[in-house]
């Protein structure tokens, strides 16, 4: 459960002031607990390029260490202590498996600020920091649709809330691309879900996307880690949407775009408010309005218009124009989940995503 | 249906090749009486040395070696441990696989985003015509045809060959081929680095076919489940070819069975699969000792040998 359920249950009384008082600072000490190595090619990837977006942006007014295959409680702990005895002002935990670490350690270092991604708990000097992905899933789905692919394969990792809520996005992006283009479509039928029950498993990634790619889908939704599938996809003679981080990086030069995790800005917003004393515990989930979720350059195949279309649509998210989880919604029975109008909550959003969209399919095992 | 097999067929060989090398050469080290339970990080090691060199050199088949050579290295380093120190072979082979992990991903690194080689597959003239198993078994890359061959002539060698003989005495009881003149140390030696060889050569197959490119941690624990074909196989490559093949045939299903929206077999039993076959092996060799006794298994396994006892 690494990249965990970002379950936080109640944003509005996160937002409590604390009354801790910060000062400010000329120089600020950043420490990274980061899961894998930073060469990872995936999630610890993303979270490495927003350290040295953070250093290129803050410069000599931040000082960045990190330390890299922190995956056990015990060992996430033990870091995390010894950060913030060594005097750190900051200290971001990148994983779901720190919370529990971070919430133990925050209570003895009150005059350090600690960060955690993609938990739920917070404390007086703990606050918790995610992006919404699902708004580039759904573009990169609007992508897909606008070309007319109508037999997606996905690699999905683990059947959790923030999978299946990027699974729905894209799914409804690619209807509304379809719809738009004229394509005629299976509306039960758009996207067919594999589960991995991995995040990181490049061999079986591979086999994954080889074994949609004989089945006949015309492209593949990467969503595991390692840009494999997405490779596997072009071997395969089949366009693919990278995730994580930039496909076309790592060779897949079939990739129609890529949806990719942005950490830098909030990094520097976090770094800069620790700097100024202003920092206070909040609940940040961060969308394309600001950057932490974003689309790689488009590929080459990607014509231009459609291009501008994806485009346009962007600026409306960015424009905090966020429709993408407002009904009318059905769900994989043909039956309305979400009444025309309505807006699913953060809550539904975060915690109680555990249904897929009409055009989706595939089951989510228990 | 007959699509639906060649296909499940294809991508199950495809991604058994990388394990059966592996148990191939696991059987041939534990025949000569040492365990290796260093094949995953030996293969690990592999497959960054294999993809390392074709990246240098841009020759496939100098990389394929590499792979061999930087297993073989592991092997000759788990040899010296467990035969010339007569270290606990267990722990030998679990710190092989923990330093070879260690030193794949520390030299790996620059390797990482790198452009490299890969082995394309290469259909068989004529025999790639057959009916699904023309796709299935003779439309892969070099190295699977290798791995076809290898476990023939392994297994003519381990059964009706002097050669086989040697290594199997040296395993079955080491005094008794020592006092008979039999050169146990240097069978082991061999044994156990052509055991690494292969396992090496298991890993190049992953980063040059499988799934090119070098990622750290990629074996995703092939290495174990060589080390378990091994005991599911009885010691005997035939088996641990059909071994291999099942263990492809369950990865493939599992995929499969979901995209056609087969869900009467969860996914996790068939993930569950190739290690509950080993273990219901295991038992049924134990309970029964005239079974034991005809299964292959060496008798001195993981037993060092000294003259002086």
């Amino acid at each position: 459960m690494r990249k965990g359920l970002a379950v936080m249950t109640c944003l509005a009384l996160a937002l409590m002031i604390t009354g801790a008082a910060w000062a400010q600072q000329d120089k600020v000490k950043a420490a990274f607990v980061l899961l894998e190595t930073i060469d990872d090619q995936g999630w610890t990837t993303a979270h490495y390029n927003g350290i040295e977006y953070l250093q290129e942006q803050l410069g000599d007014k931040v000082e960045i260490s990190f330390t890299e295959n922190v995956m056990a409680p015990a060992d996430a702990e033990r870091v995390i202590r010894d950060y913030a005895a060594q005097g750190y002002d900051v200290i971001f935990a990148t994983t779901f498996t720190h919370m529990e670490p971070m919430v133990a350690v925050a209570p003895e270092f009150q005059d350090t600020v600690f960060m955690h991604c993609s938990g739920y708990m917070t404390a007086d000097n703990l606050g918790t920091y995610f992006v919404r992905m699902y708004q580039a899933e759904y573009l990169a789905g609007y992508t897909a649709g606008l070309m007319g692919y109508k037999n997606v394969g996905t690699v999905a990792t683990h059947p959790i809330p923030e999978v299946v809520r990027g699974i729905n996005a894209f799914t409804l992006g690619l209807e509304r691309g379809l719809t738009e283009s004229g394509t005629e479509f299976d509306p039960d039928k758009v996207n067919t879900v594999v589960w991995l029950q991995a995040w990181r498993d490049p061999i079986n990634e591979t086999t994954l996307a080889e074994t949609l790619v004989a089945g006949g889908h015309d492209l593949i939704r990467q969503m595991a880690d390692t840009a494999d599938s997405s490779l596997a996809a072009c071997a395969g003679g089949v366009p693919a949407i990278g995730y994580g981080t930039d496909a076309a990086f790592y060779g897949a030069d079939c990739a129609l775009v890529s949806t990719v995790l942005n950490w830098g800005p909030v990094y520097t917003r976090t770094v800069e408010q620790v700097l100024a004393g202003t920092w206070e515990t909040e609940q940040y989930w961060g969308g394309m309005d600001e950057q932490g979720a974003i689309l790689s350059p488009f590929g080459a195949s990607v014509p231009p218009e459609v291009q501008e279309k994806v485009l346009a649509a962007q600026a409306e998210i960015e424009a905090g124009n966020d429709t993408i989880f407002t009904g009318p919604i059905m769900n994989q029975a043909g039956e309305e989940q979400v009444a025309d109008g309505v807006a699913l909550t953060p809550v539904q959003l975060l915690a109680e995503m555990n249904w897929f969209v009409q055009g989706v399919s595939g089951s989510l095992p228990e | 249906m007959l699509s639906e097999v060649t296909m499940v067929g294809q991508i199950a060989v495809k991604a058994s090749i990388g394990v059966l090398l592996g148990s191939l050469g696991e059987i041939v080290t534990e025949k000569s009486g040492v365990l290796n339970l260093g094949v995953e990080g030996m293969m690990l090691f592999g497959a960054m040395a294999g993809f390392a060199v074709g990246s240098i050199t841009g020759n496939a088949y100098l990389a394929a070696s590499a792979g061999m050579v930087g297993g073989g290295l592991l092997g000759l380093l788990h040899a010296v441990f467990s035969i010339s120190l007569q270290a606990n072979q267990v722990l030998s082979g679990l710190a092989i696989t923990i330093f070879g992990s260690g030193l794949a991903h520390f030299l790996g690194r620059p390797f990482i985003n790198a452009r490299g080689v890969t082995l394309a597959p290469l259909p068989i003239p004529l025999l790639s015509d057959i009916p699904v198993l023309g796709k299935v078994f003779f439309s892969q890359s070099i190295l699977a045809y290798t791995a076809y061959a290898l476990t023939l002539i392994l297994y003519f060698m381990l059964t009706k060959s002097r050669t086989g003989l040697v290594i199997r005495a040296a395993g079955e009881d080491a005094a008794a081929a020592d006092a008979a003149g039999t050169p146990v140390t240097t069978i082991r030696y061999a044994s156990t680095v052509f055991g690494g060889m292969l396992a090496g050569l298991g890993g190049a197959y992953l980063s040059l076919v499988h799934t090119p490119g070098w990622k750290e941690h990629m074996t995703g624990g092939q290495g174990w489940i060589a080390i378990a074909m091994v005991l599911f196989s009885v010691w005997n490559p035939l088996w641990a070819f059909c071994g291999a093949l099942l263990f492809g045939v369950l990865t493939a299903l599992q995929f499969a069975f979901q995209m056609w929206g087969v869900t009467a077999v969860p996914q996790y039993i068939l993930k569950m699969m190739p290690y509950l076959l080993t273990i219901m092996v295991m038992a049924v060799i134990h309970l029964s000792p005239s079974l034991r006794r005809k299964s292959g298994a060496p008798g001195d396994l993981g037993r060092p040998f000294s003259r002086e006892g």
